[in-house]
Order: structure tokens, then sequence, then C-alpha cells
């Protein structure tokens, strides 16, 4: 859809800049790849998870917010999105500029973040801060503002999910489960059930 | 010396050096600029179009040094300050971002690509754009 005059630029939530290096590298992309190692754009764009895709108009308005959405459907069973559905959706925007949103659901389906949140984000930037710091000390002051942040946050994805590589924790092993067992017994806050907006999504 | 990491106007990142001077954290007035976005003028701290007043000029700065907790305050912003560690952060509170949020206009922000450039957002206006976010982990 770039020849159409679609601009794609993907952001990665990620403070290990040599993963996405290393894979950025080896695909043939023909859109930028920027990283966001401090959640900037979570901050900005008010995500809680990744795969999102957000679009903006000519005109620098947001036209669809943050919204989970895989480029296949590896994780359908999980997430219950259909990348179908999306990748028609976008498809309509981009050749016949057709919304299926209009402003108002737009905001409506915004996650805007509570006190909570966006101190859980300052923690996280403090711990990947002095991560980068780096003497054994440091160390272990990033590990106390990542607990922090999870403590503030303990439903959003790119800061409890995130932060596992970085306290040296399996982001698909037994602590990731049990996360997402408090999450889905939370009422997957966050989360809409699929692109088709069936639901408004649960406040963090 | 603390580093601090602050959105700036134009949602670029800076770790700058601070100082931390019997539990405050002091910015260099000459650092302030590029560090923050914000300007100190007579009228008050200004960031585009946007001044928020200044009644006690002293209070946040000593001409040298800005005290980094007195500006979080004025201009509605949230300072996190860990002493044993000297490090802090600025961020934006959540009612400022709900309402940023709320505008539906799309923020600028500025982060370097895979090369280690520094791409903005604001690079690619004027045409359709699917901001898509992933991660490694």
């Amino acid at each position: 859809m770039q020849d159409s005059g679609l601009q794609i630029i993907a952001v990665a939530l990620d403070a290990d800049e040599k993963a996405v290096v290393e894979w950025a590298t080896k695909q043939t992309l023909t859109f930028p790849v920027l990283i966001d190692k401090f959640h900037i754009v979570a901050d900005l764009y008010g995500l809680v998870n990744v795969p999102a895709a957000i679009w903006i108009d000519e005109n620098d308005k947001i036209v669809r917010p943050a919204d989970g959405t895989p480029g296949s459907d590896l994780f359908r069973s999980f997430s219950h999105v259909d990348s179908e559905v999306h990748h028609n959706l976008l498809r309509s925007w981009v050749l016949d500029n057709s919304r299926d949103l209009d402003d108002a659901q737009v905001r409506d389906f915004q996650l805007p973040p509570t006190q909570d949140l966006q101190d859980a984000r300052l923690h996280r930037r403090i711990a990947i801060a002095l991560r980068e710091r780096g003497d054994a000390r440091d160390e272990i002051g990033s590990r106390k503002h990542l607990a922090r942040a999870e403590e503030l946050a303990p439903f959003d994805w790119t800061i409890r999910r995130g932060n596992m590589p970085l306290a040296g924790v399996d982001p698909f092993g037994d602590e990731f489960f049990k996360f997402v067992g408090e999450w889905s017994q939370a009422g997957r806050p966050g989360y809409k059930l699929g692109t088709g907006r069936e639901t408004k999504p649960k406040a963090i | 010396m603390v580093a601090v990491l602050v959105v700036k106007a134009d949602g670029g990142v800076s770790s700058v050096d601070v100082f931390q001077r019997s539990g405050r954290v002091d910015l260099a007035s000459t650092d302030f600029e590029e560090a923050t976005g914000w300007v100190l003028k007579p009228e008050g701290l200004c960031k585009g179009d946007i001044c928020y007043p200044v009644r006690n000029v002293d209070e946040l700065s000593d001409g040298v040094n800005i005290d980094l907790a007195v500006f979080a305050k004025l201009t509605n912003q949230s300072l996190l300050f860990d002493r044993e560690y000297e490090v802090a952060a600025l961020g934006e509170l959540a009612p400022a971002r709900a309402k940023s949020m709320s505008t539906l206009n799309a923020p600028d922000f500025r982060l370097p690509d895979i090369h280690g450039k520094q791409v903005s957002f604001s690079d690619f206006n004027r045409r359709k754009r699917l901001l898509l976010a992933w991660s490694s982990w």
C-alpha cells in the first residue's frame, strides 16, 4: 500500500537496540525502523502492547487510535484479532478515504493514562538510564525501578512483558503465563475484542 | 551528577548532566533550552506559543541553574528523582496527557533509526501514515 501514498513508520519499543538492529537488517524493509528505548511513543499515543498500529492522516490527525493489529494470525487464538480485518480497513482508508471510526469513536477507544501508569513510565525510563550507566550497583537500582513500574502498572504489557528480558526473565516462560492469567482474570484491561471494536477497552 | 531524561518540545529525549544540591536537582541554565525545549523569558516559562507565568523567579533559578522540581511544578509536569542512585526523569502528568490525546493531533517525536540517524515523525507529514509499534520481546 506504500505505492498508494501510505508511509509506514515502524517504532520498536525496545531497550535492546542490538536485537532490533539484528532483526531489521535481516529484512528488506522499505520503511524506517526507529528505536524507542524509553517508550516515548507508548506515552504519547497511549500504547499498552505491541504489535499496535495507529493511523494518522495528511493533516496530522489521528484517525484510528492504538489497536492490537498483528501482521499475521500467528497469535490469533490469544489476541482474538483477525489480521485480515485490519488489512481490509486500512486498504479502504488508504485507497478510498473511508474510515471505520469517527472522531468521537477514536476518542472513546483511546486509553488515556492513569497517574500510576505515567509514574510507571518514568520509573521504567530511570531503570533504562541506570542500566545504560551500567555498573553493578546501577543494575540493582535498575531492577528496583523496573519492579516499581510493574507494581504501578500491573496490566500494561509494555511494562510487564517489556520488562521481562531486562530482568532476565523469559518473555514466554512461567512468569509470562502467570501475568496473562492475572490479566485475563482482571478482564483483559487495555485490550479490545478484536479489530472490529465490539467493546470499549477496559481502563488499565 | 544525575542524568535526566526529558521529552522535549519535538518529542525528543535528552539525557543531560544535572547537579544534586541539598536535595534539589539543578540543571545549568545554559543547558536548559536544549534539554527541555523550554525557555525562561520575562513573561514566564515558554514552549512554542505556551507560556506559564513565573511569580517568583528566584525560586526557579539563581541565574546559573534551574531547579527542576520548581520547573516541573510550574509547567505541570512530574519529576521523579532517585536520590540514592542519582537519576531523575521528567514526564507528562496524566491529565495533561489525556487532554493532548483527546485533541486527536498526532504528537511529533524524534527517535534514532537502526543506523543511528535521528528521524522525526514530522519528516513524513502531509501524507497518510501508519505508525507500527513492535518489539523484540
